[in-house]
């Protein structure tokens, strides 16, 4: 009797055990939905507009904008990223109220919110949900346009918006085409997003340091404040980043497996895992880590545990993933929270004097595929770019309510509810009538430099890399097994926690062949080249 | 003697297993209290502290900063629980009345083509549309993006809860009482609810449990089907304040996002027990039902 309920009860156990691990599983799965076809499309009313356009291009004509039938009102959804503000239907409706007099068209805004974007921002395309919709070269820009997510603009520039193209300029307008055809309308703003180093200037200063703006310089600063202040920890991260002051590389990384290119010779593609460059910088960084520049279990550091770390005297200097306008952030905290603290920014390209802005394709705005009436659509995105009024009120919401300008028009924000470019749209910034705060005024002096600098390059100013997404759809079982390989062994000789340099990059060499290294270059070498050759870098 | 002799050598074995569970059981609570304290105290505790000397089951320097920063403008995580209050209630009803009256259907002999309709049930834990035919249905057929609908309308339904709840029919009602009851004159819907549904009990707090938890813990919806914060659920609130900083910090280096006031790890773990602490409470007084439930819908099933 008892071993019978002694099994009952541990069967009842095991059955609890497994129900609730089923019930935790399938929280998210879809139920069953029968597949329905997009019964929305307009497929006739897009037919008849292409023709159009088609018989207007070539001509004189297509110059002249024609007028814009706006007889019947038409209803726009613009998807962007991130989260709504609060205050979005009190602008929504500023913005409608100008956009049904201009244009008799209204815009909705829906936002992805930052939870599982990626899959939503594909969707949206994919169902024809909306009609605007943002695009930058992190939300797979490239793939999409050529997938035929996006509708074609170029006629549609010349036929609603010549304006813009002035506006814009045609260099800047080639960064963005994919295939030969543009697909989206860049914002009209070169941000630079050059990566460089924050470090503590008061702590500099203090016990007369170097800058720390090269390899000596840093080894130099960071030993002197291990000398004077032992118990400061310098660093939370690996330094391997900062071997970008000795390589001007185009990307801040380098390419994908140990390639490196020069800015001024995309299409020369060296090795710099095989090199002897390679073995002298692992050496410097276990030197640096026998130096105690960052702690012996830095290897098992998530990236949690990196936040906040030079805010609160944690480390010393941030060496990735920093830019100018994240700098300024961390500065602005600084001020608050530690006013007698100093920091102060150095981008790589200083050094090695390789510095663009991010590539055009960054922010922009598409008109999909579905869209009900693209030629309204541009219209309405030619007004968003560059119309005053609508511009204010898109990035910064209402005056009075949201923000006000001081003396000097410089944007002061007034409300939480709308914070400056309070709906994400960073596809609508234009140079030309923007509203400076009080943190870009000195972001813009910092560009001021950096563009200057970036003038002296072979492709002045060009972010050559920026609008390459390659494609490691043949590849995949190498593309896996080198990162793996990377994981193992690539991380602990750049934190300097092998005991044998020499031995451990032989093994990593030997191990990133046997995992198929060179196919996974020679895939990339193929498709970059065609890049360079597409879009003319040589 | 004899069954007294046999009741002390099993009590010997008893003994056995009743420390083993004890001790097992002991480990596993300890394994699941331990970091439920460790959110607990950190969310008690100075961020600062955090950061400089890690988590600790008691707060090192006791602080209520985080969750002064959650309520200072509590309008969002308010709403946030309003509708995930009224998802919860209105999908649970709405789910437990069309569970029990599709078991008590398919669990009736008199019907000729219940093995039909239960396979066609079963037959959708196998195979589904997939995301975005059942995305489809909702945006473009039913046109129901933005609204409620969508949110509470996919959870009410689940074949595993059906088939629990038809075995848990089959085997608490014998075939001799519904048949008496017939003979008696009784249609279908008296014997449901006069004979039925009373004995049910356990059957309905497990899986109204099931369901309540289920929206509860949901998020996903929200983020499929809200196009306005109004109508978060409050775990997509808390998954998205965490999303949202990691995303923007990941993004902030490729291009020029400004990079607000990210929540701290403390104002993160205070946000995890404000969400969690309601189903703690809810827990013990279902817990009794849940237990009996589960093992007689399922074991003889």
């Amino acid at each position: 009797m008892k071993m019978k309920m002694l099994k009952k009860k541990l069967l009842c156990l095991a059955i609890a055990a497994v129900m609730t691990a089923s019930n935790a599983g399938c929280g998210k799965g879809p139920s069953a939905a029968d597949a329905m076809d997009d019964s929305q499309s307009q497929p006739a009313v897009k037919d008849s507009e292409e023709k159009d356009q088609q018989e207007n291009t070539g001509s004189d004509q297509a110059w002249e904008p024609e007028e814009l039938d706006t007889s019947e009102r038409v209803d726009f959804i613009i998807y962007e990223l991130g989260d709504a503000p609060a205050d979005l239907d009190l602008v929504e409706e500023k913005i409608n109220e100008i956009l049904l007099e201009k244009v008799n068209a209204t815009l909705e805004f829906q936002f992805s919110t930052w939870t599982d974007w990626q899959n939503k921002y594909n969707m949206q395309l994919t169902t024809g949900g909306v009609d605007l919709i943002y695009t930058a070269n992190w939300a797979e820009y490239g793939k999409l346009a050529s997938s035929g997510a996006f509708v074609p603009l170029d006629n549609l520039l010349d036929k609603v918006s010549p304006g813009v193209r002035e506006l814009l300029g045609e260099d800047v307008l080639n960064q963005c085409r994919v295939g030969g055809e543009l697909y989206t309308i860049p914002c009209n703003y070169m941000e630079y997003t050059c990566n460089g180093i924050l470090y503590r200037e008061d702590l500099r200063k203090k016990y007369d340091l170097p800058v720390p703006d090269s390899l000596e310089n840093m080894e130099a600063y960071l030993a002197g404040i291990k000398e004077k202040e032992p118990d400061q920890p310098l660093l939370t991260e690996v330094a391997a980043q900062v071997l970008n002051f000795k390589y001007p590389w185009v990307t801040f990384a380098g390419l994908p497996y140990g390639l490196s290119i020069n800015h001024d010779t995309p299409v020369q593609i060296d090795d710099y895992w095989f090199s002897d460059d390679f073995v002298d910088d692992m050496k410097l960084m276990k030197k640096w880590a026998d130096m105690g520049f960052w702690s012996r279990s830095i290897l098992g550091n998530d990236n949690e545990s990196q936040d906040g770390a030079f805010e609160n005297g944690l480390a010393v200097m941030y060496v990735s993933g920093y830019n100018p306008s994240k700098a300024m952030s961390v500065k602005e905290t600084l001020a608050k929270s530690h006013p007698d603290w100093e920091a102060e920014f150095i981008a790589f390209g200083q050094t090695n004097g390789v510095i663009y802005p991010a590539n055009m394709q960054t922010n922009g705005t598409a008109i999909a595929k579905d869209c009900k009436n693209p030629e309204r659509a541009m219209k309405v995105v030619e007004l968003l770019l560059t119309d005053p009024e609508l511009n204010a009120l898109v990035m910064y919401g209402v005056e009075g309510v949201h923000y006000e300008l001081d003396e000097k028009g410089v944007y002061h924000n007034l409300s939480e509810r709308f914070t400056y470019e309070g709906m994400n749209t960073w596809n609508f910034r234009n140079k030309e009538i923007m509203l400076s705060s009080e943190s870009s005024v000195e972001l813009n002096k910092l560009f001021g430099e950096y563009e200057e600098m970036g003038a002296k390059m072979k492709y002045p100013n060009t972010d050559i890399f920026g609008g390459f997404t390659g494609d490691t759809s043949e590849v995949v079982t190498e593309d896996g097994a080198v990162a793996n390989v990377l994981q193992e062994y690539l991380g602990p000789l750049q934190a300097g926690m092998v005991d044998d340099v020499d031995a451990a990059i032989k093994q990593l060499r030997d191990k990133l062949t046997e995992a198929g290294v060179e196919t996974c270059r020679e895939n990339f070498k193929k498709q970059w080249l065609k890049y360079c050759e597409e879009y003319g870098y040589q | 003697m004899k069954s007294r002799k046999s009741r002390i050598k099993k009590s010997k074995s008893m003994i056995v297993f009743q420390c083993m569970a004890c001790t097992l059981l002991t480990l596993g609570a300890v394994i699941c209290v331990v970091p439920f304290l460790l959110i607990l105290s950190g969310s008690l505790s100075d961020n600062a502290a955090i950061l400089r000397e890690g988590y600790s089951l008691l707060p090192r320097s006791f602080s209520l900063a985080a969750y002064e920063t959650i309520f200072k403008a509590p309008e969002e995580i308010l709403q946030a629980y309003k509708m995930t209050i009224f998802y919860t209630v209105v999908g649970t009803c709405v789910g437990l009345a069309m569970i029990t009256l599709t078991s008590f259907v398919i669990s009736r002999k008199e019907f000729k083509y219940r093995n039909q309709v239960s396979f066609l049930i079963y037959f959708t834990t196998l195979f589904g549309g997939g995301l975005i035919p059942w995305y489809l249905m909702y945006t473009n057929v039913l046109n129901m993006k933005g609204t409620t609908f969508p949110i509470w309308f996919p959870g009410v339904m689940s074949p595993f809860l059906v088939v629990l709840m038809r075995t848990f029919i089959t085997d608490s009602v014998p075939d001799a009482i519904t048949e008496s009851a017939k003979l008696d004159g009784a249609g279908q819907f008296t014997i449901f609810y006069r004979i039925v549904l009373p004995v049910l009990g356990p059957g309905l707090a497990t899986v109204g449990l099931f369901l309540a938890l289920g929206y509860w813990n949901d998020w996903y919806r929200s983020s499929l089907f809200s196009t306005s914060q109004k109508t978060w659920e409050l775990q997509f609130y808390l998954s998205n304040m965490l999303n949202m900083s990691a995303s923007l910090k990941q993004m902030a280096q490729s291009a020029n996002i400004p990079v607000a006031d990210m929540p701290t790890q403390a104002v993160k773990l205070a946000m995890a027990v404000v969400v969690t602490g309601p189903v703690l409470l809810f827990y013990p007084f279902v817990q009794r039902f849940f237990v009996s439930g589960i093992t007689v819908g399922a074991v003889k099933g």
